[in-house]
């Protein structure tokens, strides 16, 4: 026989003010199966919880319910409270009289405390049905994943691997450094990119409990929280990294020049290759499209065409055989607790922005193809050049939000670090050549960060840099020069600008494939593909999905010192699941009534957590199983489940109904 | 009227799989009692397959039975509209491919019957639908008249429905509902309502009293027809079983045209289909 213990919280003025407690406390009193009702000023306090596990001894209660505030505020110090009185903690509801009723209902009083008695009506009726659950423990795996390896994905790996824990870093490059590689100096403080991240590169190629995964990409991944089961392609790069020296003849007499994807296709480099002179790993690849070896093999095979040179120059050339052409790709299973998915970002591509020119006139570039150039081991060695003539120019437009803050491409949100790379480049650009004047066209200049705004007064102020306020309606070519019209919006008049280079600024989107990625791991995404954290503000870092973090700019644009952040704070979460000896499974999951199964396996269809199974019954038949460890309690398994077979426990159709019915009672 | 030339064709298919051991049971139809009505035969053995015949009374969805004879192997004579059910039945698992031997038929049309006694007239599925292709068959006998797969229903009568004020509606569906006797042979006779036990039957949680009554006759009426959403083939069985002649198909069509127009499902057309309540696209966003 159900004895129900009912507590109605005053939360201070918070409901007391709009709901008549001591008219509720009189209608509850006459509920079914209430033996006992309190009210109390603060149900949270110290003196509110003590009251429950007295009241609970005192008058052996063995269901309650407390009428209080919202169930993600204090169910789980509720539960807790009940624990301590020795009754199971699932044998608790929590009616909402605050969020849901005084706090909308602050105006009508009468009708809000009509709405808290039967609001409690229905928490009385549901934990009649409660039933006592048990949570179960299940071991975990202490490896760690990191997808990913820019500085976010580096900083993550490298503090999860200083705890102790055995990590993985994949990176689909064939080297690790991600965009941060790329630039030539970081704002505010214009130290240089490469300078302070190789130091980090080496040190995760060199750590103990790092293995690095490069030229690899994962490809699916099975399991769950503590246990999960990844299989990653490990594309064959057909140099033998334990035999190669990095001498360089290779790449150097390679015949075969691509453009290089690294340097933005500003400058060449051979189909066996080193991204960049400091690449950790520090191993050549083969490009295997372009590698003339490959077009023979299959010419071999397929005699179409001029028959192709058979080359295998590098083969002849590397001085410790190092070249292995019987390499291929493979796919390697591992086992994991913990995922951290640091995918970053790319910068959005201007070419259909018609009326900027960019893809017609060669000396409209982007801020990252400006990066290329500035850095001293770019493709220009360092001097800024127009690809069209190779001179140097004196006059830069930069044009900001170029696929940020606008609607007509998709993409509304700032990108965040434009603003200031802007400002960075041009103070570069006077660096590095005191005639050249630099114009920056804004909508507005987001500062926002350490030194950010000192810095960009220091672009105008130090370096001369001309700020306009205004979108650019069109650039054309006149002569070898580019012109640049656009409005000032400050003076309202049109301004024209014969510019040697333009610059544009632009925005960040999700790295390609970033949401196939984030389909493999089952996370969500938003309608630009970052992924979806667990909540913005309180859950950064974590997924909806147990025991998956997310670091960087995979979330959001984020500049260096918020992608490390990031990183650490993704790592310490990973830390703390893998500290720890065992999981526990919420009990508040679904479960198969194998009687009653028909064996549609729709539940495994509907299931977005692949948390169904199935199981043999000793009868023969093949009946749906629930993985405790990967269910959610999501519910949609129930509602597919014609034959009702499956239940939901803490929300089990009984109580739920029983719920709805006591309304008409 | 009988069809010699299919009929001769079935039983000849019929004796051939039950004298090869393919088919340990053949299910298909024989002349009823009254003749107004065939009825289901199953047949064990070939000396049996003279009993087979194949006229416009064939009625029966026989694709019904094989959920029973789940893992033994059947054969099983199905006209274009009942091998749609065999379809569903393979998307939800309840039987094996393997196992089921389709005699697809390319029937004429069957002819409407009441109280045994035929009345001329084709049913109203077939008056759609006529002499089309099973989508799923081992063995097609007869020479279907159109290669297509049957073809939507006729949704004039949800039209009419729909025209109704909500309170003529409610109306006439309460005088229906009020009608039944909750004798169950609509979910009985239907290939779909194969649950080991039906919501209905349920004593906890209570869905719906067990009572003969207005209200509890419309909420098993109602929640049938939803469990039916996305799967009834419309073969109109279950309005062909009731005794107290309610018009069930009218709430089967209407969620057949729910289905067609929010999902573009039409249900059995493929095993391979998924159901449309069951998956999930993302441009079904908006």
């Amino acid at each position: 026989m159900a004895r129900i213990g009912v507590f109605v919280c005053h939360c201070g003025t918070n409901i007391a003010g709009v709901v008549n407690i001591q008219k509720v406390v009189e209608a509850v009193q006459l509920l079914p199966g209430v033996v006992y009702v309190a009210d109390e000023r603060y149900t949270c306090s110290d003196v509110g919880q003590t009251s429950i596990t007295q009241a609970i001894k005192e008058h052996q209660l063995n269901r309650l319910v407390v009428a209080a505030c919202s169930p993600r505020m204090h169910e789980a110090t509720f539960r807790q409270a009940v624990a301590r009185a020795g009754l199971n903690p699932y044998l608790l509801e929590i009616a909402n009289i605050r969020e849901q009723c005084s706090w909308v209902h602050s105006k009508e009083k009468e009708e809000a405390t009509e709405k808290a008695i039967e609001l409690i009506k229905m928490a009385v009726a549901k934990v009649s049905r409660d039933e006592p659950l048990f949570p179960r423990k299940v071991g975990l795996t202490k490896r760690a994943l990191v997808i990913g390896g820019g500085i976010a994905g580096i900083q993550a790996a490298l503090d999860i691997a200083s705890a102790g824990i055995e990590t993985v870093l994949v990176e689909r490059e064939p080297t690790i450094g991600g965009r941060m590689a790329q630039l030539d100096k970081t704002f505010p403080t214009l130290d240089c990119s490469s300078c302070i991240l190789t130091p980090k590169m080496v040190e995760a190629s060199h750590h103990p409990n790092i293995r690095l995964m490069t030229y690899s990409e994962v490809k699916a991944v099975r399991g769950f929280v503590g246990n999960f089961e990844v299989d990653i392609l490990k594309r064959a790069r057909k140099v033998d990294e334990s035999k190669c020296t990095s001498c360089g003849i290779c790449w150097q007499k390679c015949p075969e020049k691509v453009p290089a994807e690294f340097d933005r296709e500003l400058g060449k480099r051979s189909a066996i290759y080193l991204s960049f002179p400091q690449a950790v790993p520090n191993k050549p690849v083969i490009d295997l499209p372009h590698c003339r070896y490959i077009k023979f093999q299959e010419w071999q095979k397929n005699p179409q065409g001029k028959k192709p040179m058979e080359c295998r120059i590098c083969e002849k050339l590397c001085p410790p055989q190092a070249v292995d052409w019987s390499q291929q790709d493979e796919m390697v299973t591992e086992k994991f607790g913990a995922i951290v998915v640091a995918t970053g970002f790319q910068t959005f591509d201007p070419t259909g922005y018609g009326e900027y020119g960019y893809g017609r006139y060669p000396d409209v570039i982007t801020g990252l193809e400006m990066e290329r150039m500035l850095s001293a081991s770019g493709p220009t060695g360092g001097e800024v050049r127009r690809p069209s003539d190779g001179e140097h120019p004196k006059t830069v437009v930069f044009i900001s939000c170029v696929g940020s803050r606008d609607e007509k491409v998709g993409r509304p949100y700032c990108s965040k670090i434009c603003c200031m790379y802007m400002a960075k480049q041009s103070i570069m650009l006077k660096e590095h050549d005191p005639e050249i004047q630099s114009y920056i066209f804004y909508i507005d200049i987001r500062a926002a960060g350490k030194g950010y705004e000192e810095f960009s007064r220091r672009a105008q102020e130090e370096a001369g840099t001309l700020y306009l306020r205004g979108r650019i309606s069109q650039i054309y070519r006149q002569g070898g020069k580019l012109m640049v019209m656009g409005e000032d919006s400050l003076i309202g008049r049109q301004v024209e600008i014969a510019a040697d280079l333009v610059v544009l600024a632009a925005g960040v989107e999700p790295a390609t494939g970033a949401k196939e990625l984030a389909q493999t791991l089952h996370i969500s995404y938003d309608q630009y593909g970052f992924m979806n954290e667990a909540h913005p503000k309180l859950k950064p870092v974590e997924t909806n999905t147990d025991g998956i973090y997310l670091a960087g700019a995979c979330v959001s644009p984020k500049d260096i010192p918020d992608a490390v952040a990031n990183g650490g704070a993704a790592a310490a979460k990973a830390m703390g699941l893998l500290s720890q000896e065992s999981l526990v499974t919420d009990p508040m999951v679904a479960s198969v009534d194998p009687m009653k199964c028909i064996s549609c396996f729709m539940c495994q269809e509907v299931c977005p957590f692949h948390a169904v199974d199935k199981q043999k019954l000793r009868d023969g038949r093949e009946v749906a199983v629930i993985n405790e460890s990967l269910c959610k309690g999501c519910g949609l398994c129930v509602a597919s489940c014609r034959p009702g077979a499956i239940n939901l426990r803490g929300f089990t159709n009984q109580q739920l109904l029983e719920e709805v019915t006591s309304l008409w009672r | 009227m009988l069809n010699s030339d299919l009929t001769q064709q079935i039983r000849d298919k019929a004796r051939e799989l039950l004298e090869s051991k393919a088919a340990e049971c053949v299910i298909g139809y024989e002349t009823g009692s009254d003749g107004a009505i065939a009825r289901p035969a199953f047949i064990y053995s070939p000396d049996g397959v003279e009993r087979l015949v194949f006229d416009d009374t064939c009625t029966h969805n026989l694709a019904s039975y094989l959920v029973n004879r789940k893992g033994k192997a059947t054969a099983v004579v199905l006209k274009a509209c009942d091998a749609r059910s065999l379809n569903v039945l393979l998307q939800e698992k309840q039987v094996a491919r393997d196992k089921v031997y389709a005699i697809g038929v390319a029937c004429d049309g069957i002819r409407q019957a009441v109280w045994g006694r035929p009345k001329g007239e084709l049913q109203d599925r077939c008056k759609a639908c006529q002499g089309h292709t099973p989508p799923i068959y081992d063995v097609l006998i007869g020479q279907p008249t159109s290669p297509d797969p049957p073809a939507p229903s006729d949704f004039s009568r949800v039209a009419e429905m729909e025209a109704k004020t909500p309170e003529e509606r409610l109306a006439f569906w309460q005088r229906q509902f009020a009608r039944c006797i909750r004798c169950y042979a609509c979910r009985q006779i239907c290939f779909g309502c194969y649950c080991q036990e039906c919501f209905v039957e349920r004593l906890d949680p209570e869905w719906t009293g067990i009572r003969v009554a207005p209200a509890q006759n419309q909420m098993y009426h109602i929640i049938r027809a939803f469990h039916l959403a996305g799967r009834c083939i419309a073969c109109d069985e279950c309005q062909r079983a009731c005794p107290v002649d309610i018009p069930l198909s009218l709430l089967n069509r209407k969620l057949e045209e729910e289905t067609l127009e929010m999902f573009g499902h039409r249900s059995g057309l493929s095993a391979e289909a998924q159901a449309p309540m069951a998956t999930f696209r993302p441009e079904e966003l908006e």
